[in-house]
């Protein structure tokens, strides 16, 4: 799992320091215009200039006088009642059912021998869950309007008192409520599903003579080793994600089921630097890997990565450690030992640099969450001699520290980026990590209606299909745009492409038709093309950014600054997708 | 070219402009395709008033402008030319559908739902409450003859019971402006003999009646005036005694003549120089007929004496 900066930024910082209101604000001016110029045309082609303009000035004042406030929840109730007892007369739970067969046999596919069967678990019913309900977003919501339409039904809905905005939003909050209900019910089994597949123990199969510590049987492939305290109590090593608790009772020693498997952490990120290889400020090195997420730091050099913690203050009074977790990669200039991970250290620090703790050695555990603590009664040094220190007196007292990792092995390399390193502040309950989950889910799905349902307002239910699914792989795929104008992606846009394969042209040489006139004329043409698709792309939602799936499966408290965030932007499209489908449906002849 | 008779009143109706219920003026309607060319001129310049308490009648072939006519009065297209105004309000206008009952040509009506539940939906459309739905399906569920069916599913209606839950919804909000298109289409000869008679009686009650039908005899017997429609243009418009009437024909019914008193009366003709077009006992209308057959089956069941 990788976290990306923007994605720890709290609601307000978001809206207010990332240009997330002005954004919003700007696509929606930009929208308008568009939209009036495109409807002025539209009219001004029917009627002529001046009654064209006049036409769709009587449009916009009809929604803001007439529409707007005469909206009847209702009618609106009346039409997404209407809209959810279609869905299930027309067998939509049949999307449940296919469910159902998924997981029945998804022991057939999941690997039991998985290192982290919970984060298995849980990508797998998210990623099914969150494509079903996109495609049952997608079908309820192109066909339906298009379909009324065609078998003439509209005739009966459109000469009653039927606003143009009870149709859209009686549409889009029936199949919504459809959405809701089928989510609430895959949700539901996926967490049985997880729980209960994730659900086991063991039994003790070889004790130590000093009885107090010992191994574990053998139980899905793994085991566990145990040490018990003197007070009976005591805790398996972590195996696959998971340890469990040990509890003497008696001459009886028993273990409990899974623990830190299902978890969500709340992490406090800080802010990341670099040094170079003498100690200059740097801005960590570039390995040569096509993404730009993460810098490197060069090995048993002065090259560190340095993250800057503020305001963290010790959660209790019993509070005896400081919990961390570091997910870095290695990249390796020589073979070497490659049995053995590339090492390093981990030091606390204050942030004059006058205190620091000893150094803590690690292992890197390349696509995996370390999860790692320090006792805050610690060895350091004070001035470069050595003492004992209290972390939140002597290296913290205002809350404020670093963490400085540096890279051990000469010649190799560790990468990290900003999210990477981040203190483990709590830890909230899965279930609700869980819900948060689902509901990211579910705004996708209410976007996708959205679309659907605004498409399908001026569209056949096909081509809407076409155009949301369009919409869709724009959606998840935009990044893919970008790389080819940027020219990361080697090859050229699409109609240089499309000459390429029949010539049979390696995409990374340049196009040569011995005509230098044509193929720039080819260059321009699909720098336009492609500068067309990334307006678009950009005034769509991402899609990758919305889902929050990994934040569930790597035990990672999907935080409400960040649920707020794409709350916002689902209200953000479903204002927009309203507005559009206000005005076709206000200028569509129904019986056309 | 347009026709505007001057007509005098119909029965229940008024010639105050206030109580205009529909008025066209030069509306027009042009299909065009895709790029915009000119398909199908299907109206041309039509200017007529529905007046309040009449039933009116839009007559004309298959493509003559009837459909279209209906349509831009409710809204469901926008005219080329010229406007439509239904209660003084533009036909676009949401607002005027409060009191407007339409039954389409076709019951385009849900077949998932159930004859209850289809008019709960449409009072829901008109923002009644549930006190008032509930009531006003049970009285129309009475008044269609649907009590037995009313928990089945559309889907398994047949065409007559479809047309019947059709017309409950056009009165779910017991409208002062029906629309029906083809209103007898699909029923057998009680059901329309019904349907008229509810017509008849719908307008007794005050309401204002628009329909459009291919069956001549059906709009003969219940409208007060008829719009002829052909390829667009209105034709022919007034009551529809007056349009039927054949001015230099005498029509003489009665009842009791002996063979030599018709006689004479052929004789009188001759010698007052007219022209006997026919002297022969009428026969009964095949409606009248049938009804007969079926009120006389129900109250002596069994097989007719005579029938071959």
């Amino acid at each position: 799992m990788r976290l990306t900066p923007e994605q720890f930024w709290t609601y307000s910082e978001w809206l207010f320091d990332n240009w997330g209101l002005l954004t919003g604000l700007l696509l929606v001016i930009v929208l308008a215009v568009i939209g009036f110029l495109v409807g002025f045309v539209v009219s001004m082609i029917k009627r002529g200039p001046g009654e064209g303009f006049l036409h769709v000035a009587k449009i916009i004042r009809e929604l803001f006088a007439v529409d707007l406030p005469k909206t009847s929840v209702r009618r609106v109730y009346a039409i997404a009642s209407l809209a959810v007892k279609e869905a299930i007369r027309k067998k939509i739970l049949v999307v449940v059912a296919v469910f159902v067969i998924a997981i029945m046999f998804a022991g057939w596919y999941l690997d039991p021998k998985s290192d982290n069967p919970a984060q298995l678990y849980i990508s797998f019913v998210m990623f099914w869950t969150n494509i079903l309900m996109l495609i049952l977003g997608l079908f309820v919501s192109c066909f339906s309007l298009p379909a009324d339409i065609k078998s003439r039904t509209i005739y009966t809905i459109v000469t009653k008192p039927v606003r143009a905005t009870e149709l859209f939003f009686g549409r889009v909050f029936g199949f919504v409520a459809v959405g809701t209900i089928i989510l609430l019910m895959l949700g539901s089994m996926s967490y049985l599903f997880v729980v209960r597949g994730l659900n086991h123990t063991h039994e003790i199969e070889e004790l130590a003579p000093n009885g107090i510590s010992g191994s574990t049987t053998t139980e899905r492939f793994h085991q566990h080793s145990f040490s018990i305290e003197e007070n009976g109590t005591g805790a398996t090593n972590v195996v696959k994600g998971h340890r469990h608790e040990v509890l003497k009772q008696g001459d009886k020693i028993v273990l409990g089921p899974p623990v830190d498997d299902l978890t969500a952490r709340v992490p406090v990120y800080g802010r990341l630097r670099f040094t170079g290889r003498d100690g200059e400020e740097s801005e960590g090195y570039n390995v040569g890997y096509m993404s730009e997420y993460q810098k490197y730091i060069e090995g048993d050099t002065l090259s560190s990565a340095i993250w800057k913690f503020k305001d963290v203050r010790p959660g209790s009074s019993d509070q005896t450690a400081l919990n961390y977790d570091i997910t870095l990669s290695a990249f390796r200039t020589y073979k070497g030992d490659i049995v053995t991970p590339v090492g390093g250290v981990v030091v606390f620090r204050s942030t004059d640099g006058t205190v620091e703790s000893e150094r803590f050695s690690f292992k890197v555990k390349e696509f995996q969450i370390d999860q790692r603590s320090i006792p805050l009664k610690l060895k350091g040094f004070r001035n470069g001699e050595p003492t004992d220190l209290d972390f939140f007196k002597d290296i913290a007292p205002d809350g404020s520290f670093e963490i400085m990792v540096r890279c051990l092995d000469r010649n190799q390399y560790l990468g990290m980026a900003a999210a990477d390193v981040y203190l483990r502040r709590d830890t909230k309950s899965f279930w609700q990590n869980f819900v948060k989950g689902y509901i990211s889910i579910w705004l996708q799905m209410v976007i996708v209606i959205c679309f659907g349902v605004m498409f399908s307002c001026f569209l056949s239910g096909q081509v809407a299909l076409i155009a949301t699914v369009s919409f869709l792989v724009l959606g998840f795929f935009g990044s893919f745009v970008d790389n080819v104008l940027s020219k990361k992606i080697e090859g050229g846009g699409p109609i240089e492409s499309l000459i390429k394969i029949p010539l049979g042209a390696s995409a990374t040489i340049d196009l040569d038709l011995g005509s230098p006139v044509l193929e720039n004329v080819i260059r321009s043409s699909d720098r336009g093309l492609l500068t067309c698709v990334k307006t678009l792309k950009d005034a769509i939602p991402n899609f990758n950014q919305l889902g929050t799936s990994d934040f569930v499966a790597y035990g990672v408290d999907l935080s409400s600054g960040l649920l707020a965030r794409h709350l916002t932007i689902c209200f953000g499209y479903f204002l927009m997708t309203s507005l559009i489908s206000y005005f076709f449906l206000k200028t569509r002849e129904m019986a056309a | 070219m347009s026709t505007s008779t001057a007509t005098p009143p119909a029965t229940g109706a008024s010639t105050d402009p206030t109580n205009v219920i529909v008025e066209t003026r030069n509306l027009g309607k042009i299909y065009r395709d895709f790029w915009g060319r000119k398909k199908v001129h299907a109206l041309k310049s039509l200017d007529i008033e529905v007046r309040r308490g009449e039933i009116f009648g839009l007559l004309g072939p298959n493509g003559s402008g009837k459909s279209t006519t209906i349509k831009l009065m409710l809204g469901l297209l926008f005219p080329t030319s010229g406007r439509a105004f239904v209660f003084g309000k533009d036909a676009t206008d949401v607002s005027k559908n409060e009191r407007i009952g339409y039954l389409p040509e076709e019951s385009y009506l849900y077949k998932f739902l159930n004859a209850e539940e289809t008019l709960d939906f449409y009072g829901r459309l008109f923002d009644m409450p549930a006190e008032v739905r509930r009531e006003r399906t049970e009285q129309l569920i009475q008044m269609v003859g649907l009590q037995r069916a009313r928990r089945r599913q559309l889907k398994e209606y047949s065409k007559g019971m479809t047309r019947r839950i059709g017309l409950a919804q056009a009165l779910i909000n017991e409208p002062e402006f029906l629309v029906l298109d083809e209103p007898t289409t699909g029923l057998d000869p009680i059901g329309t003999r019904e349907m008229k008679d509810l017509i008849l009686r719908l307008r007794e009650q005050g309401k204002t009646i628009l329909m459009c039908s291919h069956q001549l005899a059906d709009v003969q017997d219940v409208c007060d005036r008829v719009a002829i429609l052909h390829q667009g243009d209105l034709k022919e418009l007034g009551r529809v005694q007056d349009l039927l009437k054949v001015q230099d024909v005498t029509e003489i019914h009665a009842r009791g003549l002996d063979e030599k008193t018709k006689q004479e009366i052929k004789d009188l003709i001759a010698r007052s120089n007219g022209e006997l077009l026919q002297m022969d006992n009428p026969t009964t209308t095949m409606e009248e007929l049938f009804l007969d057959i079926v009120r006389e089956s129900e109250q002596r069941p069994g097989r007719r004496g005579g029938a071959s």
